[in-house]
């Protein structure tokens, strides 16, 4: 039995499989999550509670059958999903979903110096764009995919890479005021839509006539998909979902934009960041 | 300013110190994989495909193709570049994959390379594959491939004369199911009717497009050369 997903070489079967590494991994994470709010149980905000719910889920969606299986090692497509809900749906789903309570606890409390270091937006965007280079190389993908802890390494690095790129954004602690609601919409430009690590990846994905993992080129077909199309429809799904991600990101943070400043300074604000949009 | 650009330091370094690790990890595992040994090959032939110790001539053993024609397998061999392939259409991984890197390759050559290229696929397992299921299988993967069948006997005798194990029956995950072993290799026949290189499992798309660009011509010259050719 397996206990993370990997590539096995063998044929693909729509049959159900076990990865108890992946039930662990969800159970540990919900764990530390709820022991995080226990002081905050008593007064709980059910929108934050669905947020992190479907955060968890992302994960769980991601990291076990069948899309964490055919990611693993039968289809670059869904290798593409996988990144996806680890590293961009995932973490902030998690951590809009943290009660403020949390936030306050951690601001009184001062946030440890090493988190503060790594938690500001030049680390997120850097983290962010060097996994998906170091992850998305050949030699290094390949290599990591054909065992189970080296796939585990890959989701982790997307996990931790994602949850330091959202950070910034999400978390409130510790307080960035210099980093406003404009530079921020140029934060999620800059780490997803038009990365420039992201537009070359698409485009070898996309454009390359030759697919650039080994692991998928030569895993048993699934349904008799192409290995070409396969890595086609990677790239595809990697440019449309990160253009998706990153509008509603940025109409999240606009619509922030414009209820703080109301809050500010009264109702024509309103009208004033409309006529800017 | 000085908290801030530490901060700024430590970050920068934590993420440095994880690259590396990473990349480390890659460069000592792979140190000895199945990459080095094709990038040595390239180095010594400008070929991925691993070069027969002696070349092999084709042995004449009746097949028949999809229509039912008696088909020597020697004579259908000779006077052009042949890739060679014994294998099966319910393979699970081999074959498909073989067959569709071969077929993706080719579609990145010239009208010209591709007319000097025939790709021969010899069924391991007659029984299950009929006529039409070979034709519909090829058929999916590119319908130029040819396709034959023949006795159990015959198929062995020709996998023994090309120095290949004969296929056997293993058996499937199902009762009354069963898989059929057989060598991986895809042969590369010149257009004299001998066997010069091998492809083995692993050989990706890129790697056939490079070789098969060179094998065109090599193959073009070694007929020329052939005196039973002339």
């Amino acid at each position: 039995m397996q206990w993370w997903c990997s590539a096995q070489g063998v044929a693909w079967a729509w049959s159900w499989r076990a990865y108890p590494g992946v039930w662990l991994f969800i159970a540990a994470v919900t764990l530390a999550l709820w022991s995080l709010h226990r002081r905050s149980l008593a007064r709980p905000q059910p929108w934050r509670v669905s947020l992190m719910g479907q955060g968890i889920l992302a994960l769980w969606i991601a990291l076990d059958w069948p899309v964490g299986a055919l990611g693993g090692g039968y289809l670059a497509s869904m290798h593409m999903l996988q990144f996806l809900l680890i590293a961009l749906v995932a973490p902030p789903l998690i951590l809009l979903g943290v009660h403020p309570e949390v936030w306050e606890s951690l601001r009184d409390r001062g946030l440890p110096a090493w988190l503060s270091a790594i938690t500001t937006p030049l680390t997120g965007l850097i983290a962010l764009n060097v996994v998906i280079v170091l992850t998305h190389l050949p030699a290094v993908a390949d290599l990591l995919m054909a065992t189970q802890l080296g796939s585990f390494a890959i989701d982790m690095a997307w996990l931790l890479s994602g949850a330091l790129f959202w950070w910034p954004l999400v978390a409130p602690v510790p307080a960035r005021p210099n980093f406003g609601h404009p530079l921020r919409m140029g934060y999620v430009i800059l780490g997803i839509m038009f990365s420039p690590v992201t537009i070359v990846l698409v485009a070898v994905l996309v454009f390359n006539e030759h697919p650039l993992f080994a692991t998928y080129e030569l895993a048993p077909r699934v349904n008799g998909l192409d290995s070409v199309a396969d890595h086609q429809m990677a790239g595809l799904l990697m440019s449309v979902g990160g253009v998706a991600i990153t509008l509603v990101a940025m109409t999240t943070i606009f619509f922030k934009w414009v209820q703080e400043s109301e809050r500010a300074n009264g109702p024509d604000a309103r009208d004033e960041l409309t006529r800017m949009a | 300013m000085r908290a801030a650009t530490f901060r700024t330091v430590s970050s920068l370094r934590f993420l440095r110190l994880g690259a590396a690790l990473l990349v480390a990890a890659a460069c000592t595992q792979g140190s000895a994989s199945a990459r080095d040994e094709s990038a040595r090959r390239v180095a010594e032939t400008g070929l991925y495909g691993r070069a027969l110790d002696s070349a092999l001539v084709i042995p004449s053993v009746s097949l028949a193709d999809l229509d039912g024609n008696a088909i020597d397998l020697a004579k259908l061999t000779r006077g052009k570049l042949t890739l060679l392939f014994f294998g099966y259409t319910h393979c699970p991984d081999v074959c498909p994959v073989h067959m569709t890197n071969i077929a993706a390759a080719m579609r990145t050559l010239s009208w010209a390379e591709r007319d000097g290229i025939r790709v021969v696929f010899v069924t391991t397992d007659p029984e299950r594959d009929t006529p039409v299921r070979l034709r519909s299988w090829l058929g999916s993967i590119d319908s130029s491939f040819v396709g034959l069948r023949g006795t159990n006997a015959s198929i062995d005798s020709a996998q023994r004369g090309l120095g290949l194990p004969e296929a056997m029956r293993l058996p499937g995950a199902h009762p009354g199911d069963y898989q059929v072993g057989h060598a991986g290799q895809v042969l590369a026949v010149f257009a004299d009717g001998r066997a010069r290189y091998a492809y083995p499992f692993g050989t990706r798309q890129a790697e056939f497009a490079h070789d098969l660009t060179k094998l065109v011509a090599a193959s073009a010259g070694a007929n020329a050369r052939d005196p039973e050719e002339r």
